[in-house]
């Protein structure tokens, strides 16, 4: 039985008039940056990483751009694990990534950096194209992920520096049992955070009070995610998955005092904060 | 307007009963037609402390399920005109409370016109205690000086602020009050047991009172009478100070400094 609170950064119901409307918007979307297009290696790396599941559904967008493809004929292919075969690296099979995903209850909409086989691929797979730069010229998307399309075309077309990702702020205290996640942004806590506890945020943590429970920054892996307390107690402090429980007391110079925490490399750095 | 009131701690055994009856007896004697309810179906004992044990015919779980009237189960207590107990089940469990019998049960008190009612909850988070807290408008989290109980309170607390009626229709918050049992001034100086500040720190909840530890509260269990009723006994004075700062009186805290032995005692021995 856990409390949990959601950040309410979905959709919300409004009166309005007809039966819809069309927006323009934004939305957090996992990305999968494919480093090979080895598809056996791919599946047995997911499944060691990844292939437990906990995704719901999650939207997620493969990234094909960081693909070893072949290369012009004067740079050798510098990336990739195996002599490839010289009129360039195997093709990825992307109906196959894609079952895969699925399976880990992950839903892929679309394709990022693909080369024109693998959009068309894609497309016949009901995936749309989320190109990063001003797009070229592309066929109409497929009729089945209408919807899809758009939301991926919106993150396109924003040529704006990112909007600032939502900041989820907590005024009453957290107690032991209550989980709070703050998805896709920061989370500002103004009240104790007790042992028992977890303040998760995709972004950043501050808690203005003490912090005594769980505190998770970077839950998807941004490593630049910190965390920060006004008195530094934490059971367990993690960033981007680098963690470290309280079985080692903390150190002094930060132990129930102001201080920071962020990612060093593969290592968690405490600074006490000096007001 | 009938106020809800719930006696709760996570934790068994830090004196959610002994509180409850003080508590709804202590109302009582202020004139406030108070009604103390038993949610501890299946272990009941607040009938045992309450002195009413003998009485008791139907119960909770009989006024639940619509099988008898609410005032057939209603005891009043022999003492106080204006204090009645309704006494839990000692043959059913917790899964024999059902939220919309509550609810009619609860309904019901208020069109008697009665000023408190006081939900005696069982230990634990499940059922029963949500059942206690759910229709609470102020809650009395009974804690122990020592960190499990300090622990379990936490929780407590949590559960208030989100899984009540009042949390969960975003209405105003569950009042919440902390009292201590059995606190020993001694103990704490000995660093046996927490201080009033460690757990102010831990909990930052605000102090309704503390009930310092004593004999008297095993004996008044014992013979049936709620630890109010025994005169000139710590425990009565410190629990008549919580009902008073309930109601809204000021009044300092008592019993909480430590008493070193009089030379008398330290020549002699004895407690």
């Amino acid at each position: 039985m856990v409390d949990t609170t959601r950040d309410s950064s979905g959709r919300r119901s409004a009166a309005r008039a007809g039966t819809f409307e069309m927006k323009s918007r934004r939305f957090s979307l996992l990305g999968l940056v494919l480093h090979s297009a080895d598809l056996s290696e791919f599946a047995a790396d997911w499944a060691a990483r990844a292939g437990q599941g906990g995704f719901e559904n999650e939207p997620v967008v493969i990234d094909l751009s960081q693909l070893p493809r072949a290369a012009a004929p004067a740079a050798a292919p510098t990336e990739g694990q195996a002599p490839l075969a010289l009129d360039g690296p195997a093709p990825l099979d992307l109906r196959a990534v894609v079952e895969l995903l699925r399976a880990s209850q992950l839903q892929p909409v679309a394709v990022a950096g693909a080369t024109a086989e693998e959009l068309a691929l894609a497309h016949e797979l009901g995936l749309a194209d989320a190109a990063d730069e001003p797009a070229p010229a592309m066929a109409a998307p497929t009729e089945t992920v209408r919807e899809v399309v758009r939301e991926i075309t919106v993150e396109r077309v924003v040529e704006k520096p990112a909007a600032p990702a939502p900041t989820m702020i907590v005024d009453k205290p957290l107690r032991s049992g209550q989980r709070i996640y703050a998805k896709g942004g920061d989370l500002v806590v103004l009240a104790l955070v007790n042992h028992g506890a977890e303040v998760i945020a995709d972004g950043s943590v501050h808690v203005y009070a003490p912090l005594r429970g769980k505190a998770i920054a970077g839950a998807r892996g941004d490593t630049t995610a910190r965390i920060y307390a006004q008195s530094l107690e934490a059971e367990l402090l993690s960033i981007a998955g680098i963690y470290r429980t309280a079985e080692n007391p903390l150190p002094a110079e930060v132990a129930g005092k102001p201080a920071q925490v962020l990612l060093d490399g593969e290592k968690l750095l405490m600074q006490p904060l000096a007001f | 307007m009938t106020k809800i009131v719930v006696v709760t701690s996570g934790k068994g055994g830090v004196g959610k009963t002994t509180t409850s009856a003080s508590f709804a007896t202590g109302l009582a004697m202020r004139g406030l037609k108070t009604c103390v309810i038993d949610f501890d179906v299946g272990l009941r004992n607040l009938d045992l402390i309450m002195g009413v044990e003998r009485r008791v015919v139907y119960d909770l779980i009989n006024v639940v399920n619509d099988e008898i009237k609410l005032t057939q189960a209603l005891i009043k207590d022999k003492q106080l005109d204006k204090l009645y107990i309704l006494a839990a089940s000692q043959t059913r469990d917790k899964d024999a409370l059902k939220q919309e019998g509550v609810e009619r049960v609860l309904e019901e008190l208020k069109a008697m016109e009665f000023d408190y009612i006081v939900c005696d909850s069982p230990a634990g988070i499940e059922t029963g205690a949500l059942m206690a807290m759910h229709y609470a408008d102020e809650a009395l989290v009974v804690t122990n000086p020592e960190v499990s109980s300090v622990r379990d309170s936490d929780r407590i607390l949590g559960m208030l602020s989100s899984k009540t009626k009042r949390a969960i229709e975003g209405g105003e918050p569950v009042k919440e009050h902390l009292l201590i049992t059995r606190y020993n001034p001694n103990r704490v100086e000995g660093g046996q047991m927490l201080s009033l500040d460690d757990i102010h720190d831990i909990l930052r909840t605000p102090l309704i009172g503390v009930i310092p530890e004593s004999e008297s509260v095993l004996q008044a269990s014992n013979q049936g009478t709620p630890a109010i009723h025994l005169a000139d006994t710590d425990v009565a004075e410190a629990y008549k100070d919580v009902v008073a700062r309930f109601l809204g009186e000021d009044k300092p805290m008592r019993f909480t400094e430590a008493v070193k032995p009089s030379w008398f005692k330290r020549v002699f021995g004895g407690k």
